[in-house]
């Protein structure tokens, strides 16, 4: 714990030495903002969590990356926020305080309000869309938080269901779940995509354990009827995400709807959590959709800025999107689908498997559109990374459920 | 003795290969057509394999392992019926063969006829010989694919001789002629309406009794067990095979167009094989089944009643259709119907009159086999003589083909059971039966086979006078042929032999029974209005003033419709059921669906009208609403 510590002293102090001496070249802040994130392995190394968070730092730096393919006028101290919200995620991880939880979903989501600024131009109408959503989002999910934490400890069911819904809501807002995604077009489809390439992705996960987490910590005995409304918003989100989708024609916009349909597949997973047989291999699935999310997203962001990037590599992300067997983003759909079976929620897993079927021509859209040569460079090279990432589950991953079970296991 | 039955059962088979692929390689060549030579070889080690089998072999069962985990083994009985029904089939099949030698010398596709004919046979042994259902229905399929090789065998449908009916002539939306192509056809796929209940029926008898020999079974247990409708649904669906391949009502229609097959193969067909084989297999289950001592089972009287009745009004509907046919060998093909109908009928009897009813009825297979087998040769004879398939020729005929017309005179005498000849004594033993059934199930059988007696005898005596009488005028082209006469002198002369078993008795189960029969009043009565007929029929062959009636029977009472008609009406519809279904799924998937998404689609996307207030709005409607319900305790 200790050594913990002392890592993430070192690393903070590291980002915001890049951050500073960014104003005088922007690649110390790169270099050094790698480092930061390379430094929680060793750490992390002899624990059971070592891939999750080599996961993690692969993902922050593809974005770090993606961040540094066209200069900004914030170029540097991007890296650093990025590295930040990589280091939370890693630390939320470690946690089960409600205190340090919530701040660390506070740390993943700010950021981002400077992060969406950055570009050619700043899009400050995009951007103030994207920061009232985001502030709302944190409000909901904070003053939830704070009754679920009163009510689990004064046993006032009215007051926990208040905040079991405003919980929801505010993740559900957050993420971008339907019905309240209206700024997720938006934003995707206006704001610079390299700055996207993090909302879109890393970004997610923190959010999702920290609801985990929460609803853990204060679970009382109506949990179980409460679920329903997780699943309804599931529903929603996936077929508003899936059918949107279908129509869109630019690239953005299809992502966009993509997270929507995506952040469905995710939250669906929270209905099931009264179900201790099931709960950590629906948190696996879960955690696996938003890191296959994340290696996606990052490298069709940094695409669309390229206008397109190579052929083989696009498809086997659209593939992995779709579920294909063995990427890794069948295998996420595989454990929600067995856990929501398991638990006995087949409707749902039904409806999972048909909106699946109805997201196959749009992921192919998105690889037909962003399909181009393959020229050597930095976008090649990121999604290079995320397609091996989605590689690395040829062989099954039944490893991650007790990577999962110890994340959310001590709660 | 074990390679001695498998012998019996290859040899025909493998004798036939060299023809059929030395055929395929030299069609037509002069070294090619001295290869069936090979073939019919193969029939005669059968042959001697059956009638060695008849005279030293001891009854009872011989096992082959195959699955005895399963109880599944190759079972071959020896038994009164399979000796005598096993010597009779390769007799004849034997005799089918020689006479094939000569009558197909010059046809076009002889590696086809002579594998499908030796194979015909092989099957039909498998069945004789057969305990085991499994075994039986491989020996049963091989018969269905045989009997579509060969009634089909003139695939061409170039050659008017062998089609039935006369061509070009239509009856309302009936065309009533059939080519050979079409005759294999309807013989295959009715024969499996019928094979498929049997299928399950067989698979439900294992499933019920975990045995499937047919003389191991214990049918009263398993009868009692599954109760009157259950017995009742399972032996239906079980006969179902026997009579389609019998050609029991409505299912006779493939049997009147088989006649588009060589007259060889319909001699093979009509005697001692196919359809023998429902009817032989109905007196081997009743054999072992022993429906008189399973009075107190309910269903079995049920069940025999029906076949009963089902095969005496086939009998009736057989006879009819064949008095008013003009054509040789559909004429004797409706015969062949009415004298199966008349053994399903005499088998069933059993019930009440007990074991003897089966003797008898097996007995006058054996004899129908043997006349009908001659009347088909001389039949085939005939028309290679004439260059005809309707009936013609006068004595001027009969002095020509003496062997010919010999022949006829004994096997329709024989046949039509006239007094002191074979089937008198056979159908003396029916009449005695359905005598005593009048106490029990009413006169109504009895009626039905006196009435199919007389008719029977006059259209056998038709026959004879159509074509060595009074027939009309005809060309004749003989061409010295030898094998054929031949041949059907040694199948007639077969009749005199049963004669010879059943006047002296002794014979060990018909003993002296069947000589008492026809020793009583009322069968001498019968006999005789049967001979009154006979003279009549062979006295005026064709009544003018009656021809509407006679047209109408030999267009078998428009029982064609429901093969050329009422089926395939039925077929259309399901097709054409399935096309609109085909065309509703396009639609729902080419037009519909994308439709339906494309208009949610946008209606979803319709949101996203740019401003952030509509964009709050919505939002903290959603989130106001949720509070709300939540609160008011519906979550």
């Amino acid at each position: 714990m200790m050594l913990l510590m002392l890592q993430s002293v070192v690393s903070l102090i590291l980002i915001t030495l890049g951050a500073v001496c960014s104003i005088k070249d922007s690649r110390i802040s790169l270099a050094v903002s790698i480092l930061a994130l390379v430094i929680a392995l060793p750490v992390a190394a002899a624990t059971q969590l070592f891939m999750y968070v080599l996961l993690v730092v692969a993902i922050g730096i593809l974005t770090i990356f993606s961040m540094s393919v066209k200069e900004n006028q914030m170029s540097g101290v991007d890296y650093s926020l990025v590295a930040l919200i990589a280091l939370i995620t890693i630390y939320i991880a470690y946690t089960n305080d409600v205190a340090f939880i919530l701040a660390a979903f506070v740390i993943a989501s700010v950021p981002t309000y400077a992060l969406v600024f950055a570009g050619d131009r700043p899009m400050v109408d995009v951007a103030l869309k994207y920061i009232v959503f985001m502030v709302l989002a944190t409000v909901l999910f904070i003053i939830g938080t704070l009754m679920l934490t009163f009510s689990s400890k004064a046993g006032d069911p009215t007051l926990y269901t208040l905040g079991f819904v405003m919980l929801i809501l505010g993740l559900g807002m957050e993420v971008g779940c339907a019905p309240m995604h209206e700024w997720v077009p938006d934003v995707f489809s206006a704001a610079d995509p390299l700055p996207l390439s993090v909302i879109a992705s890393i970004t997610k996960i923190v959010p999702f354990v920290a609801a985990y987490k929460i609803i853990l910590l204060t679970e009382l005995p109506q949990l179980s009827n409460l679920t329903i409304f997780v699943a309804f918003i599931a529903v929603i989100s996936m077929f508003t995400g899936n059918i949107g989708a279908l129509t869109a024609k630019e690239t953005g916009r299809i992502l966009a709807y993509s997270t929507v349909a995506n952040m469905g597949y995710v939250i669906a997973t929270l209905s099931i959590v009264t179900s201790k047989n099931y709960l950590y291999l629906a948190f696996a699935g879960a955690l696996l959709q938003l890191i296959v999310n994340a290696f996606g997203k990052a490298s069709f962001f940094a695409s669309i800025k390229t206008n397109g990037n190579s052929r083989p590599l696009m498809y086997l992300l659209a593939l992995s999107f779709i579920g294909l067997p063995p990427l890794m983003g069948f295998w996420s759909k595989f454990f929600i689908l067995t856990s929501l079976v398991g638990a006995g929620l087949v409707w749902l897993a039904f409806l999972l498997i048909v909106n699946s079927a109805i997201s196959i021509p749009y992921y192919l859209r998105i690889a037909r559109n962003l399909a181009g040569d393959t020229v050597p460079g930095k976008v090649t090279a990121i999604a290079l990374v995320a397609s091996a990432a989605m590689l690395i589950t040829l062989i099954p991953p039944n490893w991650f459920v007790s990577v999962a079970k110890m994340i959310i296991g001590g709660v | 003795m074990n390679w001695e039955i498998v012998l019996l059962f290859v040899a025909p088979v493998i004798c036939s290969l060299p023809i059929a692929f030395f055929w395929v390689k030299e069609p037509g060549s002069e070294r090619a057509r001295k290869l069936p030579i090979l073939s019919v070889f193969g029939l005669f080690i059968s042959f001697l394999i059956a009638i060695h089998i008849l005279l030293t072999y001891p009854n009872g069962t011989y096992t082959i392992p195959w699955l005895p985990d399963y109880n599944l083994n190759f079972v071959f009985i020896f038994d009164y019926l399979s000796k005598y029904m096993g010597a009779l089939t390769a007799f004849i099949a034997f005799m089918i063969g020689l006479y094939g030698l000569e009558y197909m010398k010059h046809d076009y596709r002889l590696g086809w006829y002579w594998f499908f004919f030796n194979m015909f046979t092989a099957s039909m042994l498998l069945v004789v010989y057969s305990d085991n259902l499994l075994m039986l229905l491989i020996g049963w399929e091989g018969l269905g694919l045989a009997s579509w090789g060969l009634i089909g065998h003139w695939f061409r449908d170039d050659d008017e001789i062998a089609y039935v009916g006369i061509v070009g002539r239509k009856v309302g939306p009936l065309k009533m002629y059939w080519p050979p192509s079409y005759g294999g056809w309807r013989a295959i796929s009715t024969i499996r309406v019928g094979d498929m209940p049997m299928f399950f029926a067989v698979a439900a008898i294992y499933a019920l009794t975990g045995n499937l020999n047919i003389s191991q079974i214990h049918w009263g247990a398993l009868f009692s067990k599954i109760g009157a409708v259950g017995t009742l649904f399972l032996m239906i669906c079980f006969l179902m095979g026997p009579f389609t391949k019998s050609a029991q009502l409505p299912f006779s229609e493939w049997l009147m167009t088989a006649m588009t097959g060589p007259t060889t193969v319909s001699a093979l067909l009509h005697s001692a094989t196919m359809v023998a084989a429902g009817t032989y297999l109905f007196i081997r289950i009743s054999w072992y089944i022993h429906p008189w001592a399973l009075h107190s089972v309910p269903g079995v009287e049920m069940l025999y009643y029906f076949v009963l009745l089902l095969g005496l009004i086939s009998a009736l509907y057989g006879a009819s259709v064949a008095i008013g046919c003009l054509e040789r060998k559909v004429l004797l093909a409706a015969s062949t119907m009415s004298s199966l109908g008349l053994m399903f009928g005499c088998a069933a009897a059993s019930y009440w009159f007990g074991k003897l009813a089966l003797i008898v009825a097996f007995w006058y297979l054996l004899t129908h086999a043997f006349a009908k087998a001659t009347l088909f040769l001389v039949a085939g004879h005939l028309i290679h003589a004439t260059h005809d398939r309707f009936c013609c020729g006068d004595l001027n005929l009969a002095k020509k083909m003496k062997t010919a017309f010999v022949a006829t005179i004994i096997a329709t005498i024989a046949l039509g059971g006239l007094p002191p000849l074979t089937a008198y004594w056979v159908k003396a033993g029916m009449d005695g039966i359905m005598h005593h059934l009048v106490e029990m199930v009413g006169s109504l059988p009895l009626d039905l086979l006196i009435l199919t007696s007389l008719l029977y005898s006059a259209f056998l005596a038709k026959f004879l006078s159509l074509n060595f009488w009074k027939g009309d005028k005809y060309h004749l082209h003989l061409h010295g042929e030898k094998l054929m006469p031949f041949a059907y002198a040694c199948v007639v002369s077969m009749v005199f032999l049963l004669l010879y078993r059943i006047v002296t008795g002794t014979d060990p189960l018909v003993e002296r029974h069947l000589l008492e029969f026809g020793l009583e009043k009322g069968s001498l009565i019968v006999g005789l209005g049967v001979t009154a007929t006979y003279l009549f029929a062979l006295v005026v062959p064709r009544i003018k003033a009656l021809s509407p009636i006679g047209t109408f029977l030999g267009d078998r009472m428009y029982l064609p419709a429901l093969n050329d008609f009422i089926v395939p009406s039925i077929g259309w519809a399901i097709s054409k059921l399935i096309e609109y279904t085909h065309r509703a799924i396009d639609w729902f998937c080419h037009f519909g669906l994308p439709e339906f998404m494309l208009s949610v689609s946008k209606r979803i996307r319709s949101i996203q009208v740019g401003y952030l207030r509509v964009y709050m709005k919505i939002a903290l409607a959603f989130v106001m609403a949720v509070i709300v319900v939540s609160m008011l305790g519906w979550l």
